[in-house]
């Protein structure tokens, strides 16, 4: 195994931060571990995500991160040579589980990628597609009424207001990140995973995406994977720090950015590494 | 920075080398679209120019008098007795009042031959489907002979008309023709007749040389068979120098016959075949092909019509000649629009034959391959693409199909012979089986290229749709499906039209074929005998009759227009899809 660093053989196991926060748990993981064929992407990963809180998740590129985010949602159900292990639950509720249909949990857990990603229809239709297929507004008013809060929420009604019909493609990068978080939450989630959400964005978009999910932190559990240190420390009130598919440590943002316990996070967040 | 320089000098040294190979590439580019757009002018112009004739036809209009006693012989008007009639006759007599002169059998054989005996089976639909015409003088609108229409195209021969220089005198010959003098003694024939005697000694020359030719070979000539048909050929050859040597004489009169050019000499509202040419060109003889409108034994105005090509080297005599051009003359041969050419269907008659029953079992043919090949193709495409898991089986699959790609289409047919026809027993020639082989054929290439055009839909717009909670399929149907869509119609209008142009499978199953009625443009057409475009051109190709040459480049214009226009239906299709997103 190749190392950036050296790190002494006696280092500690995998350590997890108490949680110190009064949130009440929404999301529970329990050694979980992925595989892609033979890798092993993630290993034997246990925390506990807040309820109504931003948690972040940083590390180095292919530290495993966004393979997490992914089992939170059974993304990698997609990925014919994935295989997940461990256990997640949402709410106490297994998300591996064998009765549990993966639309029905993504309509729970909504995600935001990397890139803006909007469907090539207009605005309204975005924003609509979700809760169209899950049967969510009976009239077109309900409809329309689902499809203006979403987009009030996700804070680009005033901007698109007198041009629903016009394609999502057409509006810049930060308005499609926006309207994609406006579709996510259109469809009313319980959790919203974000992944890396601002790396295709300037920063000027980028400081309205980061307002923007401090509000959203009222109503929803958010998982955030970044890989700016300054963004996870602005917004988050959780910090999980990967390494090499492993959760090295895990606590409130505060205490990980000013006192980590492991010399790995304390390497990576002063730049030493990553 | 002491090696800077050095290598700003190495740079620049192979600067002008790589500059050099730049151009060259440009050049070579150039020069490779000139090409191709030059092939494909010449191509397509003589294609153009080839087929001019046949966009127009001369169609003879005649006043048919409906002579009850002939096409209504029981007399009853019923469809049974009027289906007995004899309406060739009634074309015939129409004709004939014409020219009444054309006394003989074999006279009325070559004035009937103006036209195909077919078209009384239109005369008697006429007046099947309206008997009240029984008795009254109807119009009647027949294509002439392909070899008539030729003529008055100027494709058959060269023409030239000279004005009669002196007046002529007419008097009887002793064997029944006519004797022409000039009356004031100058010559009158005499340009005509270095004319005749220029080109009779060449054809002896060449005749001359032709028996010393063949006579020598056969000389040398060990094998029997071929020393054989070398001597007949030197017989013939001789013979044909005898007949001109008789033709050829500086004192005798000089003969015309079949294998100098025609000249006719038209007067007093006739027309006039010159036979003999006397030496002084003073005088020749004659006999009236058309008669006198007014029986004189003087012409003050006369003019010579020379027709250039011999009549052993034409199809139509020198009768139908004058014939044509004096049906022309009188308006009732009119030239016009082809329309029989997108009406009918194939028929031994050029004149008759149409590129429509081919057209109707070309699309026939096209819907049945069109309804099987992209519904089949694209939801193989979908399955293998979206949903089927990876494993050996789907790689087996997989190569498979691209085999399939490269199958000669002949195969296609062989395998539709064996199973739809031997063994499910469908009918032969069907558009049916035509558009089933044909759909195998295509398949391959449908489901290639809806595969890549699957593949092409960025992976974002389906990790979107997950991401919102849509299922699979509804990712793929609401999503990548549109998306894919442009790409999946220009590799099925591709492959689409690539069956168009196909003959070889169609051969196994018996859609090559001389198809006189076209289907049916209906349920029952898809199991009715049919061919199509394709193999059309094919057939007219091969055809003896020289008005097909023509009809094969229309048809194969015909062809082109119609994959053009599937091309274009593609690229609107397309470009209409990708503005909606």
């Amino acid at each position: 195994m190749s190392m950036s660093l050296d790190f002494p053989v006696d280092n500690p196991p995998t350590r997890y931060h108490p949680l110190t926060t009064q949130l009440p748990i929404k999301v529970a993981t329990d050694a979980v571990s992925v595989r892609y064929g033979d890798k092993l992407a993630l290993e034997d990963v246990s925390l506990e995500i807040p309820d109504r809180a931003v948690t972040a998740c940083i590390g180095p590129s292919g530290c495993g991160k966004s393979t997490f985010l992914r089992c939170l949602n059974r993304m990698n159900d997609t990925i014919d040579t994935a295989r997940v292990s461990g256990s997640i639950r949402i709410d106490s509720e297994e998300v591996n589980g064998r009765d549990v249909d993966p639309v029905v949990l993504r309509a729970r857990v909504g995600m935001v990628f990397q890139k803006p990603n909007p469907f090539p229809k207009s605005i309204y239709e975005n924003v609509a597609y979700g809760p169209r297929i899950h049967g969510l507004a009976e009239t077109k008013a309900e409809l329309d009424h689902i499809v203006e809060t979403s987009l009030i929420k996700a804070g680009l009604w005033a901007e698109v207001a007198d041009r629903l019909h016009h394609p999502g493609t057409s509006l810049s990068g930060g308005q499609q990140q926006r309207l994609v978080i406006a579709r996510a939450i259109a469809v009313n989630p319980e959790v919203i995973l974000m992944d890396e959400p601002c790396s295709a964005l300037d920063p000027i978009a980028t400081a309205r995406i980061e307002e923007l999910i401090d509000e959203l932190r009222e109503n929803y559990s958010l998982i955030i994977v970044t890989h700016s240190m300054a963004q996870a420390a602005r917004v988050s009130q959780m910090t999980a720090f990967f390494h090499l598919g492993k959760l090295v440590e895990y606590g409130p943002t505060e205490e990980i950015f000013t006192n980590p316990l492991d010399q790995r996070t304390q390497d990576y967040i002063t730049g030493r590494f990553g | 920075m002491s090696n800077a320089p050095t290598i700003r000098d190495a740079v620049q040294a192979r600067l002008a080398k790589r500059h050099r190979a730049e151009q060259r590439f440009q050049f070579y580019g150039l020069a490779a679209i000139s090409a191709a757009v030059l092939f494909l002018a010449v191509l397509l112009g003589s294609l153009i120019i080839q087929s001019v004739p046949a966009f127009t036809a001369h169609k003879l209009v005649l006043d048919v008098d409906i002579r009850p006693e002939i096409a209504d012989p029981r007399g009853d008007a019923s469809e049974a007795s009027l289906r007995r009639g004899s309406y060739n006759t009634l074309i015939q007599n129409s004709l004939w009042a014409q020219f009444p002169e054309a006394g003989s059998v074999s006279e009325m054989r070559e004035l009937f031959g103006l036209y195909s005996a077919v078209n009384a089976a239109r005369l008697l639909n006429e007046v099947v489907n309206n008997p009240d015409v029984l008795g009254e003088t109807i119009r009647f609108t027949l294509p002439i002979s392909d070899d008539a229409d030729l003529y008055l195209k100027g494709l058959t021969t060269e023409e030239e008309f000279l004005p009669g220089a002196a007046p002529l005198s007419l008097a009887p010959a002793a064997d029944g023709g006519v004797i022409l003098r000039s009356r004031t003694g100058a010559p009158v024939f005499d340009g005509f007749l270095d004319l005749v005697q220029a080109r009779l000694d060449a054809a002896l020359a060449q005749a001359r040389r032709r028996a010393e030719q063949t006579a020598a070979q056969a000389a040398e000539e060990l094998d029997t068979d071929t020393r054989n048909s070398l001597e007949a050929e030197a017989q013939r050859a001789r013979d044909l120098v005898r007949a001109l040597e008789m033709a050829r004489s500086d004192t005798a009169p000089v003969q015309l016959n079949s294998q100098t050019a025609s000249l006719m000499l038209r007067a007093q509202g006739g027309v006039l075949r010159i036979s003999q040419l006397q030496q002084d060109g003073r005088s020749a003889q004659g006999d009236w092909l058309i008669g006198p409108d007014h029986a004189s034994d003087s012409a003050e105005t006369w003019s010579l019509w020379v027709i250039e090509t011999p009549s052993i080297a034409r199809r139509i005599t020198d009768r139908q000649i004058v014939w044509a051009r004096t049906l022309k003359e009188r308006g009732l041969i009119r030239n016009g629009l082809n329309t029989t050419l997108f009406t009918n269907a194939d028929s031994r008659e050029p004149e008759l034959a149409g590129v429509a029953g081919a057209l109707a079992g070309s699309i026939l043919t096209m819907i049945v391959t069109m309804l099987l090949a992209v519904p089949i193709g694209v939801g193989a495409a979908i399955y293998l693409e979206e949903f089927a898991p990876k494993n050996r089986l789907t790689d087996f699959i997989e190569v498979n199909i691209n085999n399939l790609a490269a199958v000669p289409s002949i195969v296609f047919g062989l395998l539709g012979l064996a199973v739809f026809i031997n063994l499910f027993g469908m009918p032969r020639s069907a558009p049916l089986v035509g558009g089933m082989v044909l759909a195998l054929m295509t398949l391959p290439t449908v489901i290639i290229s809806a595969r890549a055009a699957l593949k092409a839909v960025p992976p974002s717009i389906r990790e979107a749709a997950l991401g919102v909670g849509a299922s699979r399929t509804q990712a793929v149907f609401h999503h990548v499906l549109p998306l894919a869509m442009p790409g999946i119609l220009t590799g099925s209008i591709i492959g689409l039209a690539q069956a168009l142009g196909e003959t070889a499978p169609l051969l196994m199953i018996g859609m090559v074929a001389f198809i006189a009625d076209p289907p049916t443009l209906g349920l029952s057409g898809f199991t009715e005998p049919a061919t199509v475009m394709p193999v059309q051109i094919y057939i007219w190709s091969s055809s003896a009759e020289r008005a097909f040459e023509a009809r094969t480049a229309a048809a194969i214009l015909a062809l082109l227009t119609l994959l053009v226009s599937f091309n274009a239906v593609a690229i609107y299709l397309r470009r209409r899809f990708e503005r909606r997103w």
